[in-house]
């Protein structure tokens, strides 16, 4: 608490600064920003990635290259957005004359906010350059640089301004943080936008995509940064606090006298993670949010930070706090206020029933017999395309959409996600994409317990249970015991079970 | 040029036994002037729409045509080969479910020169068959010739839910032809009544074939038709020899296996999931599902498309390998109309403080595309997942009708609402019941627990008329099916 009270005076004090440099520096060439010094900071960055194909989860897709530009910071490391680097099998990295090549590893990555520190494999290939420090807030208005390469090395630089600043979303679509964009006509030229922005030659923010059509850039600024930079030499990641809650916006009056909401602002509470800090703390849906640590939130959900202006009171709990602050709540319910201290936690898998993302990690699977089962994660939805929402199986969808509806001890999805035809699953071949519940009398709740549960046939029978029609599938169990080796060398499955 | 025109005649003569000129007095040509609801807009009566299909006289001065050449029909006139006048004709019975129909004529004088058409049986793969209609626009008679393609069950695309028995041909079959009589030998062998368009398939039509016209003909004859009788029930193929083990199959060729049976349906309490049904009514079943009928392996479920309401259907069944007979009384079709299209129904609605309220169905769910996932899942799974026995109907806040007093309410369209002052929302009717009371406040609540809204009685009083009046609402209700 008192290291942020004195992080917040000194970039109030910035602030105040701040009207001078702008005069000054139209062009951005404050002393400390010449070319040559800045190229001591940026390494290109060229990553190999691979990811799984979810129809076959025992293969890998092709691999694919991303290439960015990577700010060298303290202590020899190279930030980067974890998009370029996730699912990686092999990262390049080349200072920006092209002259020389090395290989560097993930450090710390975090698919939340988009970030990643990689550490080069020979620490003598950054020794001598320049690290590039961190700039303090910067406010709508504020001009900036970003930093991109000529192939000879040269910098090509792009002034342009900061257009908003507020919370957005982030691309793993699993949490929102405090999003600059940036408008600035881009050229394409390192195949992708993982790009420094710069200002008087320090690193303002990562930018992380840009939309062409409106010459706007997004920029992970450098409040995220340093969150996610936060104990960087210790073997604990604290991570990004997540509240595990929605809300509603309190505009209606209507409503507003309904429920007795006298004072301004407010929000109203419409979901929570069952296992989330909201929750755990005993926030109730319909519950009224009024303050936060102190600060009032607004109808819409905004309060009022004192380096942003109005931004979404999410930014307070997940990048100014860490995970084991407690937060204050004041919350009003059936009329009456209440006080609910809520201490903050970073998202934890094993809560969750349906994996968002899964980055730099195979997917589970088991297969018995030539039937295929998987554990629900979006990746496997988003195999059906940008319109998976529509084209993927509905019911799989609303599981996903609305798993925090879900009973407590649910557990993992687990579903057929397809039928190899074999001579154990004659007949079989045309379902696909359902769900699970016993296999030979055992609830499964994950693929662990199908995998346990296959081990104790009934009668000498497989006998899946599902929640939809056929609602049975029998299996041979000795048969498909026998048939395990033609199996994998028919179909070329390395294993039958990856857990 | 000329004197090869009759040399043509003389084949077509020798291959079709009734030609042309005979079907001239039993083919007729419907105009059909419709009226089809906008779900948009559910208190407008919808847009006058015409179109035109065949249909031929059958005994009992009735004319039998598609159910969708005359669905939603408002006026309907009929002409005659080589007569000009037009006469006026209704609806005598429509059968949504088998997309058939049969009309009468006011004028007696109509029936004077024609001809009913008799049935034939079901043409054989490969033989000849004529279909006679006006194809695409034209007055006078068309014939297309081609031959029996294949005969099984489809889903008849104007209810878009029902399957049934189908015989496909390669004769050209366009808008026009349906409604229009397929021949061979001189009787009727099929009405036509859909086909795909060019980009999918080429050369596939296909026509109603006489069981299912027999059947709509003797479920009339008293007078009303009461649709097709169901088992309401699924069932899977049992090929496989680990699974015909374990129920207790024996021999490897029969049977098949309940997956769901449908509470409100005609087998639920006689028939459980897990039952194998080896025979229905003696018809041996195969363990693809089918029977052998009349020469053809057909779906067990054509034994159900021959029965009436009231009739009985006797399965010969393995439980936990034990045999048993069962005995299914079929009373009631399908239980669920939410997923077929509608026709000929008025769109059921609530309109209250410009918060248009209706019932998923499927016309509603066309018309508004909605994209809300749980709206979707409710409708998909409506039947399988027994969403109705907790919501008979799908209550959705579909559309607002922008006024100050509903200013916060654009965020919940396609929402479902749950409940509202606390009252569960199950039907249209319990909307309208609790809009009824007096109180302050009302307070929608919807499905998944998103804030409410909340409208001031008072406010909403004075809103009412104002929003009818502004956007020509001319009732704020419609609770009739």
């Amino acid at each position: 608490m008192k290291a942020i009270s004195f992080q917040r005076i000194l970039w109030v004090a910035l602030l105040f600064l701040c009207p001078f440099w702008v005069a000054s520096a139209v062009t951005d060439t404050a002393p400390g920003a010449s070319d040559a010094s800045l190229s001591q900071s940026l390494l290109r960055v060229n990553s190999t990635n691979q990811v799984y194909e979810f129809f076959q989860p025992w293969i890998k897709k092709p691999p694919f290259s991303r290439r960015g530009i990577g700010a060298l910071l303290d202590g020899g490391r190279i930030l980067v957005t974890a998009e370029l680097v996730a699912n990686s099998t092999f990262i390049e990295i080349e200072k920006p004359a092209g002259t020389k090549k090395s290989s560097a590893v993930v450090e710390r990555i975090d698919y939340h906010c988009n970030l990643a520190v990689l550490r080069p494999v020979d620490p003598a290939f950054v020794e001598g350059m320049k690290p590039l420090d961190l700039n303090g807030p910067l406010r709508v208005g504020d001009e900036a640089t970003v930093l991109q390469l000529e192939p000879n090395g040269e910098i090509a630089r792009t002034l342009g301004r900061i257009t908003s600043i507020s919370v957005g979303n982030y691309p793993a679509e699993s949490g929102s943080f405090l999003l600059f964009k940036f408008g600035a006509p881009l050229q394409q030229r390192d195949g992708s936008f993982t790009l420094p922005a710069i200002h008087k030659g320090r690193l303002i923010g990562m930018v992380m995509r840009y939309d062409l059509r409106n010459q706007s850039a997004d920029i992970v600024p450098t409040a995220v940064i340093r969150h996610f930079l936060q104990g960087l030499d210790s073997p604990t990641y604290p991570g990004f606090g997540r509240l595990g809650l929605s809300f509603a916006q309190l505009r209606d009056p209507q409503l507003r006298r309904f429920i007795g909401l006298e004072e301004p602002g407010g929000i109203y509470v419409t979901d929570l993670a069952p296992r989330g800090p909201a929750s755990i703390a005993g926030i109730k849906k319909r519950d009224v949010i009024l303050a936060v640590d102190g600060l009032p939130i607004d109808q819409d959900g905004n309060y009022e930070d004192p380096d942003y202006g109005r931004i979404l009171f999410s930014h307070l709990t997940n990048t100014i706090k860490y995970p084991g602050d407690v937060l204050p709540f004041k919350i009003l319910r059936d009329g009456k206020v209440l006080e609910i201290p809520v201490t903050m936690q970073a998202a934890n898998r094993e809560d969750s029933i349906i994996d968002e993302h899964l980055f730099d990690e195979p997917p589970k699977y088991v297969i018995l017999g030539g039937l295929v089962f998987m554990e629900l994660s979006r990746p496997y939805l988003k195999e059906w395309g940008a319109k998976w929402t529509s084209n993927a199986p509905q019911r799989l969808v609303y599981y996903d959409a609305f798993q925090n509806e879900l009973p407590a001890d649910r557990g993992r999805i687990v579903f057929l996600s397809q039928v190899l035809p074999t001579s154990d699953t004659i007949g079989y071949q045309d379902f696909d994409n359902i769900v699970v519940t016993k296999l030979n009398g055992r609830p499964i709740k994950s693929l662990a317990d199908l995998s346990e549960a296959a081990k104790q046939p009934v009668d000498g029978f497989q006998k899946i249970e599902f929640e939809e029609d056929p609602k049975l599938l029998i299996l041979d169990a000795a048969s498909i015991e026998a048939h395990a080796e033609t199996l994998k060398e028919h179909y070329a499955i390395p294993s039958l079970e990856r857990l | 040029m000329f004197r090869l025109l009759p040399f043509f005649f003389l084949v077509l003569f020798a291959v079709v036994p009734l030609n042309a000129v005979e079907i001239s007095r039993s083919l007729v040509r419907i105009e059909a002037t419709s009226q089809e609801p906008n779900y948009k807009s559910p208190w407008s009566p919808g847009d006058v729409s015409s179109g035109v299909g065949a249909g031929f006289v059958v005994a009992g001065k009735r004319i039998m045509t598609n159910a969708h050449v005359v669905s939603n029909a408002r006026f309907l006139t009929v002409f005659k080969e080589g007569d000009p006048n037009p006469y006026i004709a209704k609806v005598l019975h429509i059968a949504h479910d088998c997309d058939l129909a049969l009309l009468s004529i006011d004028n007696p004088e109509f029936f004077k020169d024609t001809l009913p058409l008799d049935f034939g049986g079901i043409p054989e793969i490969e033989s000849v068959v004529s279909a006679y209609g006006y194809p695409v626009g034209g007055t006078r008679l068309s014939v297309t010739r081609g031959i029996v393609s294949r005969i099984d069950f489809q889903i008849y695309s104007h209810s878009g839910m029902d399957s049934h028995l189908a015989i496909q041909i390669d004769a050209a079959i366009n808008p026009g032809n349906s409604g229009g009589p397929v021949m061979q030998n001189g009787k009727v062998v099929g009405v036509a009544f859909q086909g795909y368009s060019g980009d999918v398939a080429q050369n596939v039509g296909y026509m109603i074939p006489t069981p299912v016209i027999h059947r709509f003909l003797k479920d009339v004859e008293d007078g009303r038709y009461d649709r097709y009788v169901d088992l309401a029930l699924t069932y899977s193929n049992l090929f496989n020899p680990a699974a015909r083990r374990a129920l207790g199959v024996d021999g490897d060729n029969s049977g098949v296996v309940v997956s769901s049976v449908y509470s409100g349906g005609a087998s639920a309490g006689i028939v459980n999931p897990g039952d194998v049904i080896l025979k229905i009514d003696g018809h041996t079943v195969s363990s693809d599902g089918t029977i052998p009928l009349e020469n053809e392996a057909v779906p067990l479920d054509e034994v159900v498309e021959r029965k009436f309401k009231g009739e009985k259907v006797k399965l010969d069944i393995l439980r936990n390998g034990k045999s048993a007979t069962l005995i299914v009384p079929l009373n009631a079709p399908w239980p669920f109309k939410l997923q077929s299209h509608l026709y000929d129904e008025k769109p059921r609605f609530v309109v209250f403080g410009g918060l248009v309220f209706q019932p998923a169905d499927q016309n509603f769910m066309e018309a508004y595309d909605p994209s809300d996932q749980r709206l979707n899942y409710l409708f998909d799974y409506f039947v399988s997942d027994e969403i109705h026995l907790a919501r008979p109907e799908i209550v959705v806040l579909s559309n607002i009708l922008p006024d100050p007093v509903n200013a916060y309410a654009e965020e919940f369209r396609f929402s479902v609402v749950d409940e509202v002052n606390g009252h569960p929302i199950k039907t249209l009717e319990d909307i309208v019941k609790a809009f009824d009371e007096q109180t302050d406040y009302y307070v929608i609540q919807f499905a998944g627990g998103s804030r409410p809204i909340v409208l001031d009685r008072k406010a909403v009083d004075e809103a009412r008329p104002r929003i009818l009046a502004r956007y020509a609402v001319t009732s704020e209700k419609n609770l009739e099916k």
